[in-house]
């Protein structure tokens, strides 16, 4: 080989890959507002996005995958978390989430609250070609698991009580609570824990919707 | 050494030393907080403000020490002086104010929150003008001889594209999508594009001087190399737009291209291989050898490798945001840049020094230490993520639950930390144990 045809190799193979790349570039730019569904990116969840940003959340937080990996990735949270559980966990977060690993309180203003829980549920529209992946486990399991385990986990009951192992132990552990409680009990547990002990630090989910609430009463009362 | 202002290059590589001290102080810091869950520095120095120091004082360090190479590098392949030699002195002075004012604003909070962009935008700013002035001096100190060599031509290519790309990274972007699109035009096209260049022209011309081999065969096989890079790096930062809000078909030409990026990596290794075999003078200088054959592998490993490992759509679905993204990064930067800069500064110093070294033992040690350490490091990252991939990704476990899980591994990460640590100690204590240039020109 000689000079001349290394630096055709290097002209060439960096002009074709370019031209790919700008190319492409030029069609993803024009095909990203509708994968992103960008008519619903209002000024609330622009300001979120820069209070995201100021507070560097995304140096613990991955967000679409990317940042640090101390803290859960954020892209899909609002699919698990209701919007009210998100702004009260950004209120103190160690009150409502008390895991081993914290995240300290960032001192939030009402408002900036609300822009970040705009900014993350349009963050969880954006179409990310299937990411993350549902877990293989829930896959096989298909439709048979009960629509109260979604509720369950986006009031982010976990964080207190165990479940088949995983979970808090700040609650009593409820992988059998189906066959130590009736129904009414727990219902009456969720709306009124005080109810049953006087001194319990478990919060009321008298807020739930009727047909949430019963959803997660039959979940609980199928764990046996 | 033949030029007197060549010796501008000794301070840029006294400050990249010291910097990369503090980096991997801060490394084991951000380490611990993985291995103890209660962290006393939470409200001072929490993980996200100590991983952005961490980050950022690698990448400051990194390109304090390129600059300083091509301060080395430039007077002896134009065949005369820096044009301003006191322009040099200034650039440096305004990057480490801009880097200490950046890691002091982190510790109060004043962040623009973009990983590794996370300099608020006016020291952006702040860090254009140091390119500028960067890319002034050594394009003026170019055309007073023009003296085109190729190893000069690509390191200006690299250094005009490095300062070009980072101007897709000081803009608010209102869609996060869009945002981080042009983030990767910073942060791949850096990496696995301009640095490459950069990089490949200091080690053919660190080669040249070693080994004594024809400059055409030199300046023959860096073309082809930087071709390869280039074909394979620029498309291939497609294997960042999988999951970001990109059209599918990146899926394709990601996956594609960036399966071909361990090509020009291994032809690296040969490509040094090959002029240490086809040596014209016998090279008494062992140290920056070492460190050249020892890059090329690492670099091999972590980028090639460990790259290809998970670049893959189909893989990288399941290992995408986990540790094993961490263990590659660690590995990666280490192979391809860290070692560079160590090459490039063990054969520069003693030449601007002067200093006559008896044996090597003490860098062997450094490299030794670094190298074995950062491998235990990035063995136990890429497991802890493989523990994490399967737990969350397949068993659809809690993120946080997962960690529990991972204690052992990060508690052998932050081991291997100590190690890396005592390794670059014993650099720096070897760095300044090369002596001073007689008089440094300002």
């Amino acid at each position: 080989m000689t000079l001349s045809q290394g630096r055709a190799i290097f002209i060439w193979g960096t002009v074709i890959s370019a031209v790919i790349f700008l190319g492409l570039t030029y069609d993803s730019i024009s095909k990203m507002p509708k994968r992103t569904h960008a008519e619903e990116l209002s000024d609330a969840v622009a300001d979120g996005k820069w209070t995201w940003q100021r507070h560097n959340c995304n140096d613990c937080h991955t967000i679409l995958g990317i940042g640090g990996y101390y803290a859960p990735d954020l892209t899909k949270v609002m699919s698990q978390r209701d919007p009210e559980w998100a702004k009260q966990f950004l209120k103190d977060p160690h009150k409502v989430w008390p895991a081993k690993r914290r995240m300290p309180n960032l001192h939030l203003k009402d408002a900036e609250i609300e822009n970040l829980v705009a900014f993350l549920t349009w963050v969880n529209g954006i179409d990310t070609n299937g990411w993350p992946p549902k877990p293989m486990a829930v896959a096989a399991a298909g439709s048979a698991a009960l629509p109260g385990e979604s509720v369950f986990r986006a009031q982010g009951c976990s964080a207190c009580h165990k479940l088949n192992g995983v979970g808090g132990d700040i609650g009593p552990d409820l992988t059998h609570v189906g066959s130590t409680r009736p129904p009414d009990w727990i219902k009456q547990q969720l709306e009124n824990p005080r109810s049953h002990f006087p001194n319990s630090p478990m919060p009321s989910f008298a807020k739930l919707s009727p047909k949430d609430m019963k959803d997660l009463v039959d979940f609980l009362s199928s764990l046996k | 050494m033949k030029y007197e202002t060549q010796k501008i290059a000794y301070q840029y590589f006294v400050a990249a030393t010291l910097l990369f001290g503090l980096q991997v102080i801060f490394g084991l810091l951000t380490g611990a907080k993985y291995v103890w869950d209660y962290d006393p520095l939470m409200n001072i120095i929490p993980f996200n403000t100590s991983r952005a120091i961490h980050i950022n004082l690698l990448v400051v360090w990194l390109l304090i020490g390129f600059m300083g190479g091509t301060y080395y590098l430039v007077p002896e392949e134009s065949e005369t002086d820096i044009y301003s030699p006191r322009l040099a002195v200034f650039q440096l002075y305004l990057f480490v104010a801009i880097g200490v004012a950046a890691i002091i604003g982190y510790l109060v909070g004043w962040s623009w929150g973009m990983p590794f962009l996370e300099q608020p935008t006016v020291l952006k700013f702040g860090i254009v003008i140091v390119a500028l002035i960067f890319l002034f001096n050594i394009f003026m100190t170019m055309m007073k001889t023009k003296k085109w060599t190729v190893i000069q031509g690509v390191l200006l290519g690299g250094l005009v594209m490095l300062a070009l790309l980072f101007l897709f990274g000081i803009f608010f972007v209102r869609n996060l999508s869009t945002q981080y699109y042009w983030w990767w035009w910073v942060i791949h096209l850096w990496v696995e594009g301009a640095w490459e260049l950069v990089a490949g022209s200091i080690i053919a011309f660190i080669l040249l001087k070693l080994t004594g081999v024809d400059r055409e065969l030199v300046e023959k096989w860096l073309y082809v190399e930087v071709g390869l890079v280039l074909f394979t790096g620029i498309a291939g930062t497609g294997h960042h737009y999988y999951w970001i809000g990109t059209p599918g078909y990146w899926l394709w030409v990601g996956g594609i291209f960036s399966a071909l990026e361990p090509v020009p990596i291994l032809f690296m290794v040969f490509d040094t291989l090959r002029d240490v075999r086809e040596k014209k003078i016998e090279i008494e200088d062992k140290i920056p050898l070492y460190w050249a054959v020892g890059s090329a592998v690492m670099h091999f490993l972590g980028a090639g490798v460990w790259g290809f490992a998970h670049t893959l759509p189909q893989i990288n679905k399941w290992t995408h945001g986990t540790q094993v993204t961490a263990s590659h990064g660690h590995f990666a930067f280490f192979g391809a840049y860290v070692m560079i800069n160590l090459t490039m500064i063990y054969f520069a110093v003693p030449r601007i020094t002067g200093v006559v070294r008896k044996g090597h033992g003490r860098s062997l040690v450094a490299l030794r230490l670094m190298v074995f350490s950062i491998f235990f490091m990035v063995l136990a990252l890429g497991i802890a993520g493989v523990v994490q991939a399967y737990l969350q990704r397949v068993l659809g476990m809690d993120y946080l639950t997962t960690q529990d899980y991972m204690k052992l591994w990060y508690a052998v990460m932050w081991v291997s930390g100590w190690g890396v640590v005592a390794g670059v100690f014993t650099y720096i204590f070897d760095f300044f144990s090369m002596g001073r240039p007689s008089k440094v020109t300002a």
